[in-house]
């Protein structure tokens, strides 16, 4: 029962996202105003029905009884769909501070890949947690994580926004995109700020995965695939926190080494199930 | 000396370890996989020497790499305690406070100073600079600032206020934070040790690395109803120093028994080819084996044996095998005997009662027609894998996490304001000044620096209007 009620809201959410999505692109070419309304209410309607079928997913997976009372979100299903709505509040986050709503556009479609990806592709079954897995870091420590890469997603999208500003500003013939987007000065500075925000979230978030795995495994790092692409995820953006202190990067140049670290999150989270045996979806495992 | 301490040597070096952590994760490593390892072996037979000479199938264990993350912990230290204190924030500030005496070229200097400033915005006020400059302090003061005066008199004074002044140790903090990880880890290869004890269960083992034995008693796993996935797995676990129990526990995973820092972990377990008994199925009867006792089936000449079990049964280059160690498929050797003539050995599968298989002298398997007897069950004796583990370094490590939580809180979510404040007498009382500067970036801190301005200006009773002027943040390449 849970599980068809959660597939359902899930499925209808996704296609609020998709709406919401729209209204934001017709929103980047028109001036009227009301397509930012619109896109926000649609996507706040689909996190209402995308909230509501996470509770049906938690409330499935703890039937089980060895579940209780962790979060479903061990599977690629639970993964991919806590993962889109973090995604969603974020941009919520951000939205709600810098009242942009013309980064919807940039922003949005991720939660469209996420919870398309979660509805096409993945298993919404839910299944009995592997012992390593039923800690109370299992609430912890992935979600954490997760919300970090939502928040990275994010400074992408943002990302994306300054370098077609800047594509505009040098073109001979700027288009009417170029004044319906913020200055590079104020998209930089959100890539930054998300960045920063984001940081500490996955290092303490990857500091927390060592201490799980001491009690569970009994070692603090051991070098699993997994755990070596959280590093060097956390490397690149430590090295374009460095390049902006202390060298001051900015701009075009600021934003490709952070998209490479949104390339190094991705495949930290997809990739590198086809690495791990230990860490990954398809394995099941922690 | 220098060269370790430059932001494009040390980016250089985190490049570096990310590539060659990255480059580990696509090869085979001899820790975690042997047999890919060898397999690689084999299939790169040019490769596979080249590779190994840099130690590429264990590359986190390498001189190299350890080499690496040394100097880049060295480099955090040469960077972070070495370069000129006090760290400046996340900017470079302009010059502060001097020596020199004149107080005009002194306010001449400040002056210029704060014309750099990200921010800044000025108003007049009336009375002299010295009252002027009391009330500014009991004002920010009153706004959670830290107020220092620099100088007060009636022909200029000066002050710096600064609100969340802790933001700027976080950097600091949350570089130590990094060594101390480090160091704890260097604690844990040089004095930690972590071994594998496979015990039977009922049996025990000695341990390598202390003269102690483990024992386990008793050893459970429960799976979920129809599939291979555990459920729980625990064992009833002794430790022993020759007479002397140590500890015991009934440890499952994530729930390890501790002794003086000494680590069991409930790590696997598995069938090792063991077993109590297996039962036969002849029609409605059931006969039972012990492990390579010959026993008489009822009402026959013959002697039945059961000798091999092999818990994941597999078919390797013609010959019986195992896949793993878990009992997913398991299968049981039988030989048939009347007094000293010998049947074939035949292995019956437990999932698979139509299955028979027939071996040659050589090993080598054939189909044979199902046999009138089946495997009925079996009753096999597991062992259980014991993870010892003495990492000295971990509460190090954690020390380091918990430095590394404050810092980069501090550093990041902690919100910093610097306020230059310059009072100098002008038109019919006193002009003030204000440069701000804020360790959020770009234009985060203009909105509340405006309001700020204006509120210390209708609180010192100025002229209405507030000056405001800025200085350029980025500029478009």
């Amino acid at each position: 029962m849970a599980t068809h009620l959660q597939i359902l809201l899930i499925r209808a959410a996704l296609a609020l996202y998709v709406a919401s999505t729209a209204c934001a692109f017709t929103y980047l070419f028109s001036k009227d105003e009301k397509w930012s309304r619109w896109m926000l209410w649609l996507m706040g309607a689909g996190l209402l029905l995308h909230l509501g079928s996470f509770g049906a997913r938690i409330d499935a997976f703890w039937q089980i009884p060895e579940n209780r009372y962790y979060m479903p979100i061990n599977s690629f299903f639970g993964a991919l769909s806590y993962l889109s709505l973090a995604v969603a509040l974020v941009f919520f986050v951000v939205e709600r501070e810098h009242r942009l709503g013309i980064l919807g556009a940039f922003v949005l479609p991720w939660t469209v890949v996420g919870a398309g990806a979660a509805v096409l592709w993945a298993d919404p079954k839910v299944e009995g947690l592997v012992p390593a897995l039923q800690s109370y870091w299992m609430s912890v420590h992935p979600v954490v994580l997760m919300t970090a890469y939502a928040a990275f997603a994010n400074a992408f999208g943002v990302g994306v926004a300054l370098l077609i500003q800047e594509h505009q500003i040098k073109s001979r013939k700027p288009s009417e995109l170029c004044y319906r987007l913020p200055s590079i000065e104020e998209l930089d500075t959100l890539n930054y700020r998300i960045i920063v925000a984001a940081f500490p979230m996955l290092t303490v978030g990857i500091i927390m995965g060592g201490i799980w795995a001491y009690n569970a495994w009994g070692r603090f790092w051991g070098w699993d695939p997994k755990e070596t692409w959280a590093l060097i995820t956390a490397l690149i953006y430590a090295g374009y926190l460095h390049m902006r202190f202390l060298k001051g990067l900015r701009g075009r140049k600021a934003i490709y080494v952070s998209m490479v670290g949104f390339a190094s999150v991705v495949f930290t989270f997809l990739g590198v199930n086809f690495l791990s045996q230990l860490h990954g979806y398809l394995s099941g495992g922690g | 000396m220098k060269v370790f301490r430059s932001v494009r040597f040390n980016i250089f070096l985190g490049a570096l370890i990310a590539i060659a952590a990255a480059l580990g994760t696509f090869l085979p490593q001899v820790p975690d996989a042997p047999e890919k390892v060898s397999a690689f072996q084999q299939a790169h037979a040019y490769l596979f020497p080249l590779y190994n000479c840099f130690g590429l199938f264990d590359l986190y264990h390498t001189w190299w790499f350890m080499a690496l993350l040394g100097l880049m912990a060295f480099d955090v230290v040469a960077c972070k305690l070495w370069n000129k204190p006090p760290d400046a924030g996340m900017v470079a500030l302009p010059p502060e406070l001097t020596d020199e005496r004149e107080l005009e070229r002194r306010l001449a200097r400040k002056e210029a100073a704060l014309r750099l400033k990200p921010l800044r915005a000025r108003f007049g006020v009336p009375g002299g600079a010295g009252a002027a400059a009391a009330r500014l302090r009991a004002a920010l003061s009153a706004r959670g600032y830290h107020v220092q005066e620099e100088l007060r008199s009636d022909s200029g004074a000066a002050l710096v206020a600064t609100r969340h002044r802790l933001q700027r140790w976080g950097s600091y903090v949350a570089h130590i934070a990094l060594v101390v990880i480090l160091a704890g880890a260097l604690v844990k290869c040089l004095f930690g040790f972590v071994e594998m004890v496979p015990v039977l269960e009922g049996g025990s083992r000695a341990m390598q690395n202390k003269p102690w034995t483990v024992y386990v008693d008793k050893f459970t796993v429960k799976y979920y109803d129809g599939t291979f996935t555990p459920k729980t797995f625990s064992s009833v676990l002794r430790v022993q120093d020759a007479d002397k129990v140590l500890g015991a526990k009934t440890i499952r995973v994530n729930d390890p028994l501790d002794i003086g820092g000494v680590r069991f972990y409930q790590a696997s377990w598995g069938a090792g080819g063991m077993f109590r008994s297996v039962a036969l199925r002849l029609g409605h009867a059931l006969l039972r084996l012990p492990q390579r006792v010959p026993t008489r089936v009822p009402g026959t000449p013959f002697d039945v044996t059961a000798d091999v079990m092999l818990p994941n049964f597999t078919i390797s280059g013609g010959k019986a095998d195992t896949a793993s160690l878990e009992l997913k498929n398991p299968a049981v050797r039988f030989t048939f005997a009347v007094g000293a003539h010998k049947t074939a050995p035949m292995w019956l599968l437990q999932n698979y009662p139509k299955l028979c298989l027939v071996e040659d002298p050589q090993g080598t398997l054939s189909p044979a027609p199902a046999p009138p007897f089946q495997l009925a069950s079996i009753d096999p004796v597991l062992f259980s894998g014991i993870q010892v583990a003495y990492d000295p370094g971990y509460k190090i490590v954690v020390a380091g996490a918990l430095l590394w939580l404050f810092g980069t809180v501090t550093l990041f979510y902690l919100h910093r304001r610097r306020l230059w404040i310059l009072a100098e007498p002008g038109g019919d009382g006193t002009e003030v000044t204000i440069g701000g500067w804020s360790s959020r970036a770009g234009r985060e801190f203009e909105p509340e620096f405006k309001a700020l301005a204006e509120s210390l200006r209708r609180e010192l009773g100025g002229r209405a209007g507030v000056e405001f002027f800025q200085n350029p943040l980025v500029e478009v390449s």
